[in-house]
């Protein structure tokens, strides 16, 4: 096996929450070298997000913070403070990458803005992500990817019609926007590589999520048509529905397309009388009687188990699989088998399960989830006099003036 | 939509195959929208992805707005791949390339003699990935799969909907296209390790794991402290107390959603800021002004019943405003956490997308008329992405490509048309 991909790459993260340390990685687990800059002045605030290990709340608890950030490294400094400045430009000079998601004036107000970092450093790639992006009327719009989920439009189509929205759960298009800022990234990379230059990526995370929506948005614009929530319906599938099985809240998922699909689903539920019903036969006919072919199908499924489904409909070629609980999930037998959540010891949490954020392996150099999420300043030591090369004296100096931060300032208080 | 700039492209060295259907195909297209010269390939009678919604719903494959969406900045060919004389033909195309994309069954380019191991014979530096539902090998590699069994294989499923029903997806499949997105991680991963190494390699793409990624901390509640979170849509559940507090509320036109919460900043000044805009209307009650967000509605201690309460005296309020006053007034003078619940045509009219430019008009000529699609994906300032052009018609590029640049005669494409394979 060769050397890691990204080797020797090195990523000055500012961001927090959510999309840009996604976005960083998927490098980090391909070898990069990403420095997270956080502050005991100003918590990441997934660091204040459950669960804690242990039911109790502590800065390096979080596996919410460690789902996110194993493979980095974190460094504690205090940005309002003008040495920590220094200290964060000496790691931008450093770095290849920078990322960020302040609002447009915070940077700038310490300096570390793309226009002043460029100055000193033309080839640097800087990614700054915001919900609405730089300029306009919606710039300073503050939110989380809760806010931007029901603003891009998934809310309105999500759950029943009967119903006010089901919203999808959490932030959901913070997990959009990191896939894009990867791809982007890597091809800034690959860009300096030709050029020599350097880039600013500027990223409006509505903009970017409506890629996951974009036929229904033209649909409007050419058809004038508002899309709505059809519950589990899909326009070229019947049955496409969540069933109900025994056990308590226990569901499967099924999805017939084509006629074959159909035949095959009736044979293997033994074809019992109401699969005979020509008003069933073709999918047109399908969706026409689809209240009465979800009650009939829900009284096949009920009186089994939801692997008992998944199974006899799976071996008769028929796509279906349980509603995966999160135990479930990780009993999986696919992604054991992928290797996909990796126990490792962390100082504060004791052994705890961490993900890879790339849902892909190369088949030469594999994801790889080596280190757990960094505790808050973990690596000051080592960032500063081993990657920046600074003496252990310097280091002091900056630790007596409080730029570089090392206690909280009150207790540890959880959001949620 | 000017093919001359000034400006580079940032992966203008690079040829793609894109032999993806569905929302898959997102990924070949934000490697085109970077500059990459992607081809995507489709069956002679062209591809099943062009599907509804369709341009004035005239339901012909040349008006698939789906199809338009996730093929701009490609070209296209045809191609019957399951014939000898089409393999043939791929493997002349995989020399000219860098980089496949595909989304078969596991096995199936296999059986067509192209596979992996088989194409870097002709091309050792050649990249190729494979998007399918759950990885090419393992116990369930060949299940039968879709975008919602996907999604119920992830976890994220469970999460989503309301406690009483059964759990919903996103109403436009989503699955797909998260796959798509992550293939365009992976190759650009491996186009790295291919500068230093001159290797390729298979980038073999989960779309479960990729599904996985959005359940946030739902997951970890359970591994590390047996907690099964219980799904409530349009309410933030609070695992430790098992309340749910609303944050959906109807508005006279539509929903809001509002982050209606306590305990921390910056939740308890939003929410201290609705309450005095509620007053200054008239439509707070003397006990929801003396309410302290602080310590009464902390989700660590607080009730149902309270949570309750405070969503019918807001939802009382909501129902007098519209959307867009709620959006306007409230999230963005009175900096209160709301966020409209959009609808299609919200997006569309949106003013923050317009004066950013965000839209883009691409002609098609075909249509007497251009459209307008959703423009770059993120802004890049020394490369930015460009629309080069619409999605390709069916076999639009079979002259350019086979006959301009693989060097095929008039006569034998004329041949390979009347057999089918193109």
């Amino acid at each position: 096996m060769g050397s890691k991909v990204f080797e020797g790459v090195k990523v000055a993260e500012f961001a927090w929450a959510i999309v840009g340390p996604c976005s960083s990685r998927y490098l980090a687990d391909h070898g990069a070298t990403v420095v997270k800059i956080e502050s005991h002045n100003r918590l990441d605030t997934l660091r204040a997000t459950s669960p804690y290990s242990g039911n109790v709340p502590h800065v390096d608890g979080s596996m919410c913070y460690g789902r996110y950030n194993a493979n980095k490294y974190c460094v504690s400094i205090d940005l309002n403070h003008p040495n920590g400045q220094k200290l964060a430009l000496k790691l931008i000079m450093w770095a290849d990458i920078v990322t960020e998601s302040f609002s447009p004036d915070v940077m700038r107000k310490w300096g570390l803005d793309y226009d002043s970092v460029r100055k000193l450093k033309p080839d640097i790639i800087y990614l700054s992500s915001s919900m609405q992006g730089r300029g306009g009327p919606h710039a300073s719009y503050a939110g989380y990817g809760q806010n931007a989920c029901p603003l891009c439009g998934f809310s309105e189509v999500s759950g029943w019609q009967d119903r006010i929205p089901a919203a999808p759960h959490g932030a959901y298009t913070d997990f959009i926007c990191p896939r894009f800022n990867a791809t982007a990234l890597i091809a800034a990379l690959d860009y300096r590589r030709r050029s020599g230059k350097g880039q600013w990526l500027e990223q409006s995370q509505f903009e970017t999520a409506l890629h996951f929506f974009s036929p229904p948005v033209m649909d409007y614009m050419v058809n004038g048509r508002i899309m709505h929530r059809q519950g589990n319906r899909l326009f070229s599938a019947a049955p496409h529905g969540v069933f109900p099985c025994q056990g308590d809240d226990s569901w499967v998922a099924i999805t017939v397309f084509t006629d074959e699909d159909w035949q095959a689903l009736c044979n293997a539920t033994g074809n019992p009388e109401w699969t005979k019903k020509t008003e069933f036969s073709t999918l047109a006919q399908r969706k026409q009687n689809e209240d009465e072919l979800e009650r009939l199908v829900t009284s096949w499924t009920m009186n089994r188990t939801a692997y008992q489904v998944e199974s006899i409909l799976q071996s008769a070629g028929v796509a279906a699989n349980i509603v995966e609980k999160s135990s479930d999930v990780y009993d999986d037998a696919q992604l054991k088998c992928r290797d996909y959540f990796v126990r490792l010891p962390h100082p504060v949490m004791g052994k705890q399960a961490f993900e890879p954020q790339a849902g892909f392996i190369l088949s030469k150099t594999p994801r790889e989830v080596t280190r757990p999420a960094p505790c808050l300043g973990e690596h000051n030591q080592y960032v500063f006099t081993e990657l920046l090369g600074m003496s252990d004296d310097e280091v002091a100096d900056h630790i007596i003036d409080g730029s570089i931060t090392t206690e909280l300032g009150g207790v540890f208080k959880a959001n949620m | 939509m000017s093919g001359v700039t000034e400006k580079d492209l940032a992966l203008s060295p690079y040829r793609v195959l894109d032999l993806t259907e569905g929302g898959c195909m997102l990924g070949a297209k934000m490697l085109a929208d970077l500059g990459a010269d992607v081809i995507k390939i489709e069956p002679p009678r062209g591809s099943p992805s062009r599907i509804a919604p369709f341009y004035k719903d005239i339901q012909e494959p040349e008006k698939s707005l789906f199809w338009f969406a996730y093929n701009v900045n490609k070209r296209g060919v045809t191609l019957d791949i399951k014939r000898a004389e089409g393999q043939e033909l791929f493997r002349k195309l995989v020399k000219t390339a860098d980089i496949v994309i595909e989304s078969f069954e596991p096995g199936y380019m296999k059986q067509l003699g192209l596979e992996y191991d088989a194409l870097r014979k002709i091309k050792p530096a050649i990249i190729m990935t494979s998007i399918t539902y759950f990885g090419q090998n393992g116990p369930k590699a060949n299940f039968k799969g879709s975008e919602l069994t996907a999604w119920a294989s992830s976890g994220y499923l469970n999460a989503c909907g309301n406690y009483d029903r059964a759990p919903t997806w996103i109403s436009f499949p989503q699955a797909g296209l998260f796959g798509g997105a992550e293939a365009a991680v992976g190759t650009m991963t491996a186009l790295w390790h291919r500068h230093d190494t001159n290797e390729g390699q298979l980038v073999d793409v989960s779309i479960q794991e990729c599904m996985m990624s959005p359940t946030f901390n739902v997951l970890q509640m359970w591994d590390v402290n047996k907690v099964e979170f219980k799904r409530v849509g349009g309410y933030m559940y609070v695992p430790s107390t098992g309340v749910h507090q609303p944050i959906y509320f109807n508005c006279r036109d539509g929903y809001v959603m509002i982050l209606v919460q306590g305990g921390n900043e910056p939740f308890v000044s939003s929410s201290a800021r609705l309450v005095k805009w509620m007053d200054e209307e008239g439509m707070a009650s003397d006990w929801f002004k003396k309410l302290d967000w602080r310590v009464d509605y902390n989700a660590a201690t607080m009730g149902q019943h309270l949570a309750d309460s405070v969503g019918e005296e807001v939802q009382k309020f909501t129902l007098t405003r519209s959307k867009d006053e709620l959006y306007k007034e409230g999230a963005i003078k009175r900096r209160i956490l709301i966020a409209p619940v959009s609808t299609t045509r919200d997006i569309c009219e949106d003013i923050q997308l317009q004066f950013r430019g965000y839209w883009v008009k691409l002609a098609h000529p075909e249509l007497g008329e251009a459209l307008k699609y959703c423009g770059p994906f993120i802004r890049m300032s020394e490369t930015p992405l460009q629309y080069r052009r619409r999605a390709p018609l069916i076999g639009e590029h079979n002259n350019e490509i086979y006959g301009s640049e693989l060097g095929i005669s008039k006569d034998m494409l004329a041949a390979f048309k009347q057999k089918g394979i193109i």
